[in-house]
């Protein structure tokens, strides 16, 4: 069912879009986050898409804390099974899924249920390994080089999962925030200007698509919450090759006006995109 | 005897050495990560440990599980110090390094008596201090020293080397090393060089004399050798003999059941039954008022004086600031018992720092006082106290580290967070920055983010979302102070202030 849509697409929307006339947002609610993950990807027109046969596909969840699935720190494990089988079944020859965590990664990746599932849906999972740091230059307007993990670089399409949650100092985090998984160093430096650093980054490293997990949202005391009180079930999905769509949506879904996210006000300025939530097609349906 | 049975002893002993020292390590790296609830096994070797019975029989509450170690005491009167001949993990590692620098013709080098005393008098002079509260076995006691050194040094180093080596090779072995070999992160801790050196040492000094610690500095043996004189098992001497002392060719302790037979040192090891050309070394169980009673004299006169020793030494750690002192500038790891009691019962074994997965906890290098060293300290800047863990809590054997179920450790006040308003950027600099807001991992948020406005480093105002403390939220798990990306020093740090300890029932 059409809940809403867009009422216009700039000019830049409509050249990335790959079919005219087609929806550039996927919001999609429903009864199982696996569905609903499958249901926006093939109303964005397909994973063949975005992926080509032969494909080397980098997944990046948010694996960040050492928390379970309820707790809705870290992306939803059914919503990146969808995904990895999704790119399986577009040609995918091989799916890596990784995170730089902020607690400890053997911890993350075991609570959050993710390393389990990938694992079974096919996909490699690696650790980020220090010894596979290499400078990357993101050419922003404060962020430049920066060390990323080659695996990210070296892949032949990047999958942005995060999960839509409350975040004290950015306000949210989303697709863009979730790029901080990729960097290593001392990240903790770039929440100075924070909302610059995460547009720039954003900026600088290409999503080739993004599919936002908010079946459960902690919408208090994020990102690393902890009390299910604080967590509220959204069962919903969004899906989009456009990163800044993609995050200016959720924002709407969080019950935000993106006007007043810094990070989003950040990539306004850098033309990555509409802040305005009704200039972007966004295709909202129940599945 | 004949030299066949004999073989077939002396094989079984390699064999028992090379399994206890197998168990022990399997238990000891299992311990380092896994299942939570399997973790009391770790101190397995530790409950067979009759110094460790002491210990917990002063400093209460008693455990009852220690009764274990009457096993080993028990089975010394009847079979003599076996446990060190064929139990013992480092006795087995000794007695590795003693093989690695034997010769093919063995020099014979007479059994010296002074330095076998050793053992005794240390164990004398340990014991007496731990009857005024000044606990130190746990320095000397082989699974201590053994399980400390293996996790800040031996299994760390080993994945340093690993890594450097795989680093080296083609790329895909290195990645197969790093899934099935390596630590995700390696460890690293804070005395590895002072560990490392002393244990090295240790081991090398078995090319000096055969088993050097095992005969000359170990409190556990030196234990089980006063009960090993009594003990009913015995080597003795058939009429086969011709006296050409081959017995003595790799006697542990250089001695021979034919000449220097000392019955307190003998660890049952059937070398010399071995070595014997003429199977005139028998095996036999005898009482031991029977015939002459073989063994170490110590004399009534030394054991008074390292008794005074130990006493006396006992009155260093108690006139230093360290016991009485109100405030100290360490953290230790949670359910720890108050500060005097936790020095009583700490091991000093590092089981706790091989299972804290986030190499939080380090051995104290003098931060606790000279009694202090080696136990464990809670070091931000190295780590954090993961919120949904209480490993550290579950493998301390001797309880120093009250067993606390994971809501209890939740609950458990470490200490508290202070920001450094000098250092911190949203004081300091007006800038952004809440990493320590975003990692604080109490549910309602012990650091919180208020919007202000500050003059910055020119001089200018600047709106702020600056961080504050709620001290009675912070659990001073000590995430905040590990992530402040200041380089310098952290603008929060976790100190003792409001520190719980617990108070061990019964």
């Amino acid at each position: 069912m059409l809940v809403s849509s867009g009422l216009l697409m700039s000019p830049l929307v409509r050249a990335q879009a790959g079919t005219v006339g087609q929806a550039d947002v996927i919001q999609v609610k429903g009864a199982s986050p696996y569905e609903i993950t499958q249901r926006a990807v093939a109303e964005l027109g397909g994973m063949k898409r975005f992926i080509s046969r032969g494909d080397v596909v980098m997944v990046k969840p948010n694996i960040g804390w050492n928390r379970t699935p309820e707790q809705a720190a870290c992306t939803h494990p059914e919503v990146l099974r969808a995904v990895i089988e999704l790119a399986f079944a577009a040609g995918a020859r091989k799916v890596v899924v990784m995170d730089n965590t902020c607690h400890k990664a053997e911890d993350c990746y075991q609570r959050s249920g993710i390393e389990a599932m990938a694992r079974r849906a096919g996909a490699e999972v690696r650790f980020s390994d220090e010894n596979r740091l290499v400078l990357h230059d993101f050419k922003g307007e404060v962020l430049g080089k920066w060390p990323v993990y080659r695996d990210h670089l070296e892949v032949d399409k990047f999958i942005n999962v995060p999960i839509l949650k409350h975040h004290g100092s950015s306000g949210l985090t989303i697709a863009m925030k979730n790029l901080y998984g990729i960097l290593g160093g001392n990240r903790g430096k770039l929440h100075r200007d924070m909302g610059e650093n995460i547009a720039d980054l954003a900026n600088g490293f290409r999503s080739h698509l993004v599919v936002i997990d908010a079946w459960r949202v902690l919408v208090r005391n994020g990102p690393v919450g902890g009390r299910l009180s604080d967590v509220e079930e959204r069962r919903s999905v969004i899906a989009s090759p456009q990163i800044m769509h993609a995050d200016v949506a959720a924002a709407a879904l969080f019950g935000r006006d993106a006007r007043q996210i810094e990070f989003l006000q950040a990539a306004h300025e850098r033309k990555m995109g509409e802040i305005d939530i009704a200039k972007i097609a966004l295709k909202s349906l129940s599945a | 005897m004949d030299r066949r049975t004999g073989r077939l002893l002396q094989r079984s002993r390699i064999l028992s050495q090379i399994l206890f020292t197998v168990i022990f390590f399997f238990l000891l790296v299992r311990s380092g990560g896994g299942d939570a609830a399997r973790l009391p096994w770790a101190g397995l070797f530790f409950y067979f440990d009759p110094l460790f019975l002491w210990v917990v029989l002063l400093a209460g509450p008693f455990l009852r599980i220690f009764l274990l170690a009457l096993a080993p005491l028990l089975l010394t009167l009847l079979l003599g110090r076996f446990f060190c001949g064929w139990v013992c993990p480092l006795g087995a590692l000794n007695q590795f390094f003693t093989w690695l620098g034997s010769r093919r013709r063995q020099r014979l080098v007479p059994v010296a008596r002074k330095p076998l005393r050793l053992k005794y008098l240390l164990l004398v002079a340990l014991l007496a201090a731990s009857l005024f509260t000044v606990q130190l076995l746990g320095w000397l006691d082989p699974f201590s020293l053994l399980t400390r050194s293996a996790a800040t040094v031996v299994l760390p180093g080993a994945n340093a080397l690993l890594q450097q080596a795989l680093l080296a090779g083609p790329e895909p072995l290195y990645e197969l090393g790093r899934r099935v070999l390596l630590t995700v992160t390696q460890r690293t801790f804070l005395q590895a060089a002072g560990i490392g050196v002393i244990f090295l040492g240790l081991l090398l000094l078995n090319l000096h004399r055969r088993r050097f610690f095992c005969n000359y500095l170990c409190p556990l043996g030196g234990l089980y050798g006063l009960l090993g004189r009594w003990s009913l098992l015995r080597l003795a001497i058939n009429p086969k003999c011709r006296s050409c002392n081959a017995c003595a060719g790799h006697c542990t302790y250089y001695g021979s059941p034919f000449k220097d037979y000392l019955k307190s040192e003998c660890v049952v090891c059937f070398n010399c039954v071995v070595d014997c050309p003429e199977a005139a070394i028998d095996l036999r169980f005898g009482f031991p008022g029977a015939g002459r009673r073989p063994a170490l004299d110590l004399g009534r006169r030394r054991l008074l004086g390292a008794s005074a020793v130990g006493l006396a030494a006992a009155a260093l750690p108690l006139v230093a600031p360290a016991r009485s002192s109100r405030t100290h500038a360490f953290l230790r790891p949670p359910g720890a018992v108050s500060e005097k009691k936790f020095l009583e019962k700490c091991i000093r074994c590092g089981a706790c720092m091989q299972a804290c997965p986030t190499n939080a906890l380090q051995p104290a290098v003098f931060q606790a006082g000279l009694e202090g060293v080696w136990t464990p300290v809670l070091v931000p800047t190295s780590g954090y106290c993961e919120y949904e863990c209480h490993r550290c809590t579950q493998v301390c054997p001797t309880r120093a580290l009250a067993r606390l179920t994971l809501e209890e450790k939740k609950q458990f006040k470490i200490g508290t967070a202070v920001i450094d308003r000098s250092a911190c950027y949203t004081y300091a600099d007006g800038y952004n920055c809440a990493v320590c807001e975003e990692h604080c991992p109490v549910p309602e948020k012990a650091i919180r983010l208020r919007d202000v406005e500050v003059h910055d480093f020119r001089g200018r105002l600047r709106k702020v979302r600056q961080i504050y403390v709620v001290p009675d939220l912070c659990i001073g798990c000590g995430i905040c102070e590990s992530v402040c990306p200041r380089s310098d020093i952290p603008a929060i740090r976790v100190g003792a202030e409001e520190e719980q300890r617990e108070i061990p029932s019964g």
